[in-house]
């Protein structure tokens, strides 16, 4: 079961250390067990303060568990020696494009993260041309890092990663700070890396139009898993998760007021298309279904 | 304001001066700053203001790019020639009161201000022609043996990369800020010294909070992608000399030889 799953966490907690003694940190996770499969799409979606970046920073062994385990390709957190190893499978974009490039240019700042694990010279040219190729920089190798869009520094951040061979890209909210043409480029490139690298994508998002196009959508609270499953099958919930104070994909809030006013429609429709048909199936009276 | 600072700039090329590697350039520069503070007569400033002419056109660097980048250290040149013509004492020429020229003062401060042109254009030559990068590189090869002493090399080296990188991200920061603040009313531009000094305050309160929160940033992203210091730690590009190294070197080197057989045989 290790073998196929790239994450493992079981009945995770963590508390945020106190400024004072006396008084308990915050309890920013209350028993997270979450099982994430090598090469699946998965959003985790929750309000501010719910604790979905704490459990993101726990995947990448920034911080450590105050309870519960976590495993990275069954290697345990926790275990100092295998930090390395851990933060170089699980890799991480965080949400200021600004604030996560260290080189001088975008070539340079790509090979930060080889040059850290020792790689050879010449392997760490070939990594970086090849990162900057899969996100669609090459042209931009040598820019300075702040004269490029801000989906632009997100994709040379993500390159960054890349060219450490990791096995899972977390994405920490990464697209909360672009512009609707920036988080289209940058969702365009993970989408793919994910369909032909096979990469293990874990994107921490409040816009439920990226939740969608997920395989996978988990809904974090106060610390807790509270929905966890296919998108149609976590927005069907469509009072659930208002409640929580999030939204859902648009057409899902359309078919939702839609039923409300007492037409008869699925619950599960999160797409575009899906909804075209559905409608289209409505008008045409179901018999001509595919006609134009 | 902060563009009319040419100094320091990196202007892309592929001369030969380009091509060498920082640490030639570097030492270079050091053996350059020794001979212009040995050069005397007018005969040895003739010939090294020759030869910083001729190396910064050699380097496909503009001569009036070089010219406009003395412009900031202007008064520094003037200052110090000023100096030297009042307080030189010898024969005089002119005498008013307390002051007093002197023909070796005149001839003194005549040279000490094309000694600091010189200087400055030399010196600006090795930025004006490496990037940033390869200089703090260079810096960190040519210091590495001062590591055994306790020297924190690397950490020297990456605390400059790390501000050059962020030089214009934080002057944009600025720059937004100011228009921030003035569209709320504040006012930059009255007053004597004092109260433009003050009303600079509401710039770099915020400018300073926000700078800490990137570097914090900045260090989880650092630690994220492995970092761990110099341990173990290799570098993409490598410095390597090359036949640009050879070149530029010997002709700095013949130079330097021939000033000196002049001015001191």
């Amino acid at each position: 079961m290790r073998n196929e799953n790239i994450i493992n966490s079981i009945d995770v907690e963590y508390v945020y250390p106190s400024h004072f003694e006396k008084v308990d940190g915050t309890k920013a996770l209350k028993g997270v067990s979450l099982d994430i499969k090598k090469g699946q799409f998965v959003v985790v979606i929750g309000r501010n303060g719910s604790g979905k970046s704490t459990y993101a920073r726990l995947l990448n062994a920034l911080l450590l568990p105050s309870k519960g385990v976590i495993y990275i390709n069954g290697i345990d957190t926790k275990e100092e020696n295998n930090l390395w190893e851990i933060r170089k499978t699980c890799g991480m974009v965080f949400q200021n494009p600004d604030n996560q490039i260290i080189g001088t240019t975008v070539e340079e700042d790509t090979a930060f993260g080889p040059e850290n694990l020792g790689v050879e010279p010449s392997e760490i040219r070939r990594r970086v041309d090849a990162s900057l190729d899969a996100v669609g920089m090459s042209e931009y190798k040598l820019h300075a890092p702040h004269l490029l869009s801000g989906g632009q520094k997100q994709r040379v951040s993500i390159a960054g990663i890349l060219a450490m061979k990791p096995e899972c890209l977390i994405l920490d909210e990464a697209t909360a700070m672009l512009d609707p043409g920036g988080r289209k480029e940058v969702l365009e490139v993970v989408h793919r890396l994910n369909r032909e690298e096979k990469l293990t994508v874990i994107h921490i998002t409040h816009h439920m139009e990226e939740a969608r196009l997920a395989d996978r959508v988990v809904v974090i609270d106060a610390g807790r898993i509270v929905l966890d499953g296919k998108p149609k099958e976590v927005f069907s919930n469509v009072e659930g998760i208002k409640a929580m104070g999030l939204d859902v994909p648009q057409v899902t809030e359309l078919f939702y007021e839609l039923r409300k006013a007492g037409l008869k429609l699925p619950e599960d429709v999160v797409d575009i298309d899906e909804a075209v048909a559905v409608f289209r199936r409505l008008y045409y009276g179901g018999a001509n279904v595919n006609k134009d | 304001m902060t563009k009319d600072i040419t100094i320091g700039q990196y202007i892309p090329g592929n001369s030969f001066v380009h091509r060498a590697d920082p640490r030639t350039k570097i030492l270079l520069v050091i053996l350059y700053m020794a001979v212009t503070f040995m050069a005397f007569s007018y005969t040895a400033f003739l010939m090294l203001a020759l030869f910083t002419i001729v190396a910064v056109i050699a380097s496909d660097i503009p001569l009036g790019y070089t010219i406009k980048g003395l412009k900031p250290v202007l008064f520094i040149v003037l200052f110090t020639a000023a100096v030297n013509l009042f307080t030189v004492s010898g024969t005089p020429v002119f005498e008013l009161w307390f002051l007093k020229i002197t023909r070796e003062g005149i001839e003194l401060s005549i040279k000490m201000a094309l000694r600091l042109t010189l200087l400055i254009m030399g010196a600006s030559l090795l930025t004006y022609t490496t990037t940033p990068i390869a200089l703090t590189d260079g810096i960190e090869k040519l210091l590495k043996p001062t590591e055994r002493l306790g020297v924190p090399v690397h950490e020297i080296a990456m605390m400059m990369a790390i501000a050059l990188r962020f030089i214009p991200t934080i002057l944009e920061e600025t720059e937004k800020i100011i228009k921030a603040q003035s569209s709320r009313g504040a006012d930059f531009d009255t007053g004597n010294i004092m109260q433009k000094a003050k009303s600079f305050i509401p710039v770099l309160v915020p400018l300073f909070i926000s700078a800490f929160r990137r570097a914090d940033d900045l260090a989880t992203a650092m630690e994220a992608r492995c970092y761990r210091g110099s341990k173990g730690r290799t570098r993409m590009k490598q410095l390597k000399f090359t036949a640009a190294d050879i070149v530029v070197s010997s002709v700095m080197l013949i130079f330097s030889a021939i000033l000196l057989i002049v001015e001191f045989m």
